[in-house]
């Protein structure tokens, strides 16, 4: 089993590992020849599943395998990942490959970092504004000799140095029978898809419903014990995060929503995109896609989903990647975002998929 | 009379505030020391691992410094102080940004008086004058106790480098968290290795909750020197520690040297700016020259029995109530040499707080997920909470009686209420904006 690479898009790359970290701390990894595949599955909350084309991200890509379809699936810790990219990100050349270390398998990024020569310290002399004698460097009286030398001028003569990081991420190698019993999912076709709203502010707004809950709720609830011990977080948080209710319809609006005993609020977007569906790629004939039956029903016919406040917040975390995202409901049933990740420097290139499928509450 | 006074200008308290918070990162208590020519601030950790020590030029650090003393004697004196109470006197204060000019709280200069007199309370009183005009008086009160210094042998110690604080900074950029030792050795003729490692055990499933493993080499040229007599020779640290310590060399900035023997050993790391000299002692683990494999179980044994430093204390009286009166003592403390009966004290873990001051912050900050009730200041941004004065400007009227009266904030302080000027409704969240009390 070999696998050997070189890095691109490290920064990408890290905003993606970023996103998928905010949601579990485990990730599947699978590699074959064409595909690099990450996969979140969380106890509770949303799942992922991130198809990136091996060039997204890996350049010099050697694999090598005895599995069928020459694949490698490996399991590992997204929160070192992370780190050991940051540290890339700011270096040179980077490669990493599945190697052996002490009988345990890692996952080995090596950097290659080069250091310009530095900067010549600056007004040290003038930092603290002393005595009557600041000029020489006799600065403690007579009983110490030399405390404090005299500095002689720096010659600042350094050449650019090369550092080697190596970075040793733990890893787990996964048998194929182990994996092979984990599907995606299947959904049945949407009834609404609709490009979301720039994420950031989406995200925003969400969150701040989201406290708004968990505020009204604390208030309401148990407003004695939570002003007696404002300390403490409201006693239900953990129990029931609040629900946000989603909806959209065929005609450019997107409603979130927060529906509570004591309290009702709405954000509104509309003149959003109902991106066109390819005959080509689909099941069935489009007159006969829900889509079309929703699109004729009018704007008053919402497809509705609800979500948990913070595992939404935790889903837009992939705002980061600043890519196109396609929101696809299927009313009172479930609710997939397409994130399709630009590739900046190859335009012809195949785009790569983030799919989300986020976990959601009937009405 | 005072037996210690000085004044520190704006870039003064500054440098004392970096002093304090790396030697907080050793030990909840700091000694100091004065004499004529200097101040002298030490902090050695609980399990007597590390040590840190600042001293502070009287006549180019301070805008004035005058020692007087105290009857026996003349030439030093001892105290210990809280950290956290010492910080929170020199801690930059959050201004009102929206009054141009009370937002101004820096702290232009300080006054500082210790007082340690037989029938006047033992203080250590401190006048703040901030640049907006208020001015506070805070007073402390100390411990007189012997500062214990730990021992160096510079003689022995052979092996010895200097690098750029700056360098060593971005090194250590690198090392993740979760790890608790950092080993440093040459390799081959030209390179330097940085490698760090964890000794906590981690069984069959737990493999992926591991720290990353991080290792560096580093030219040598990279360094101003360098000179290590043994070839492979491992010298392992506290990861923990060496942050601290290079947090603050970053600071200063200029050249961090580092002298060393062998393992179970100290290593001295000492570095200074005009006025400032700091030295550390570290304890270092592991056994010499042990390549590979053989290192490890070498680690593995070292913690057994966590070598400390060798100290000095010395002792004196004073007119403080606390500890009872001793007799002066001129023999030298019992070496605290490692012995095999004692039981493990190795440092504490790193841990992720520690590195968070390493881990330069990500910018996209905003992409975290929400963080409802799980962080209290989350809770400002969750309650809606009313106004309840009514008064359109209340800050305005505020600040204005504030300035008029700035000592008043003090007497409050002190709870002499009498002396107030304020409506006994004055809230305090009117007030905390003058970064007088903590946040």
């Amino acid at each position: 089993m070999r696998f050997r690479s070189n890095l691109r898009n490290i920064r990408t790359f890290s905003k993606l590992v970023a996103a998928l970290s905010s949601l579990e701390k485990i990730a599947w990894l699978r590699l074959d020849d064409d595909t690099v595949r990450f996969t979140v599955i969380p106890d509770t909350g949303s799942q992922v599943w991130a198809s990136l084309s091996v060039d997204f991200i890996f350049d010099s890509y050697t694999l090598q395998s005895a599995e069928q379809n020459n694949t490698i699936n490996l399991e590992l810790p997204l929160g070192p990942l992370q780190r050991a990219l940051k540290s890339a990100m700011n270096g040179g050349p980077a490669s990493i490959r599945l190697t052996k270390k002490n009988g345990v398998p890692v996952l080995s990024m090596t950097i290659t970092a080069t250091t310009v020569p530095k900067e010549k310290p600056q007004g040290m002399s003038s930092r603290f504004g002393g005595g009557p004698d600041g000029g020489s460097g006799a600065g403690f009286g007579t009983d110490e000799d030399g405390f404090f030398p005299a500095e002689p001028l720096e010659t600042n003569l350094h050449r650019e140095h090369e550092k080697i990081i190596t970075q040793d991420i733990p890893v787990r190698v996964l048998h194929p029978e182990t994996v092979e019993t984990i599907m995606q999912p299947k959904v049945r076709e949407p009834d609404v898809h609709i490009q979301l709203p720039p994420l950031l502010q989406l995200k925003a707004i969400s969150d701040r419903f989201t406290r708004l809950a968990l505020a009204a709720r604390a208030s309401s609830s148990s407003s004695s014990s939570a002003l007696a011990n404002p300390a403490l977080p409201p006693p239900t948080t953990s129990g029931a995060s609040p629900k946000l209710e989603l909806s959209a319809n065929m005609h450019g609006d997107l409603r979130l929503r927060l529906d509570t005993d004591s309290l009702q609020v709405e954000s509104r977007w509309s003149g959003l995109e109902n991106p066109e569906l390819d005959p080509a790629q689909l099941a069935c004939a489009l007159e006969d896609h829900p889509s079309t039956v929703f699109r004729a029903a009018g704007p008053a016919r919402w497809a509705t989903v609800r979500v948990d406040g913070r595992d939404w917040s935790r889903v837009l975390s992939v705002g980061r990647l600043d890519g196109r995202v396609i929101a696809c409901f299927s009313d009172d049933h479930a609710l997939i975002l397409y994130v399709y990740v630009p590739q900046y420097d190859d335009v012809g290139g195949e785009d790569s998929v983030v799919t989300y499928y986020v976990s959601s509450y009937s009405v | 009379m005072a037996v210690l006074q000085f004044t520190l200008n704006e870039n003064g308290v500054g440098g004392l505030r970096d002093a304090l918070l790396c030697l907080g990162k050793f030990s909840e208590e700091v000694s100091l020391e004065a004499k004529r020519d200097r101040l002298v601030l030490t902090a050695l950790n609980s399990s007597k691992s590390a040590y840190a020590s600042f001293a502070f030029a009287a006549n180019r650090f301070f805008s004035k410094y005058h020692y007087e003393g105290i009857a026996q004697h003349r030439d030093k004196f001892f105290c210990k102080l809280y950290n956290r109470a010492l910080l929170s006197l020199f801690r930059i204060r959050s201004g009102d940004p929206l009054h141009e000019r009370e937002k101004d709280t820096t702290i232009d200069r300080c006054d500082v008086a210790i007082i340690d007199e037989a029938g006047k309370k033992s203080r250590f009183v401190a006048k703040m004058v901030f640049r907006n005009g208020i001015t506070t008086k805070y007073r402390l009160p100390f411990e007189i106790s012997p500062p214990v210094h730990a021992k160096f042998d510079e003689e022995q110690a052979i092996n010895n480098w200097s690098i750029s604080s700056r360098t060593l900074r971005k090194l250590m950029d690198h090392f993740g968290p979760g790890i608790d030792y950092l080993d440093i050795h040459p390799e081959g003729d030209s390179l330097v290795n940085f490698t760090c490692f964890t000794e906590k055990v981690v069984n069959g499933d737990e493999v992926l909750k591991k720290p990353l493993q991080t290792s560096i080499a580093v030219e040598q040229d990279e360094f101003e020197d360098f000179a290590v007599e043994e070839d492979k020779l491992h010298i392992v640290i506290s990861v923990k520690d060496f942050r601290a310590i290079i947090q603050h060399a970053g600071i200063i900035g200029g050249n961090i040297s580092a002298h060393y023997s062998m393992p179970s050993k100290p290593m001295q790391l000492k570095y200074h700016a005009d006025g400032i000299k700091c030295e550390f002692l570290l304890m270092t683990v592991g056994e010499r020259g042990a390549p590979g494999q053989k290192t490890r179980k070498a680690r593995a044994s070292s913690k057994a029995n966590q070598p400390q430093l060798e100290a000095a204390v010395s002792r004196s009286a004073s007119h403080a109530p606390m500890p009872p009166p001793q007799p002066p003592r001129q023999e030298p403390m019992p070496s605290l040499r490692p012995s095999i009966t004692r039981p493990s004290q190795r440092p504490p873990p790193a841990t992720l707080e520690s590195d968070s001051l390493f881990v330069p912050q990500d910018n996209d900050e905003q992409w975290e997920p929400v963080n409802v009730g799980d962080e209290e200041d989350e809770e400002d941004n969750a309650r809606l909470e009313w106004d309840a004065s009514g008064d359109p400007h209340p800050s305005l009227r505020n600040v204005r009686s504030m300035a008029a009266n700035p000592p008043a904030a003090e007497a409050r302080k002190d709870d002499t209420s009498d002396a107030l000027n304020f409506e006994p409704t004055q809230r305090l969240s009117q007030v905390r904006r003058f970064g007088l009390f903590g946040d």
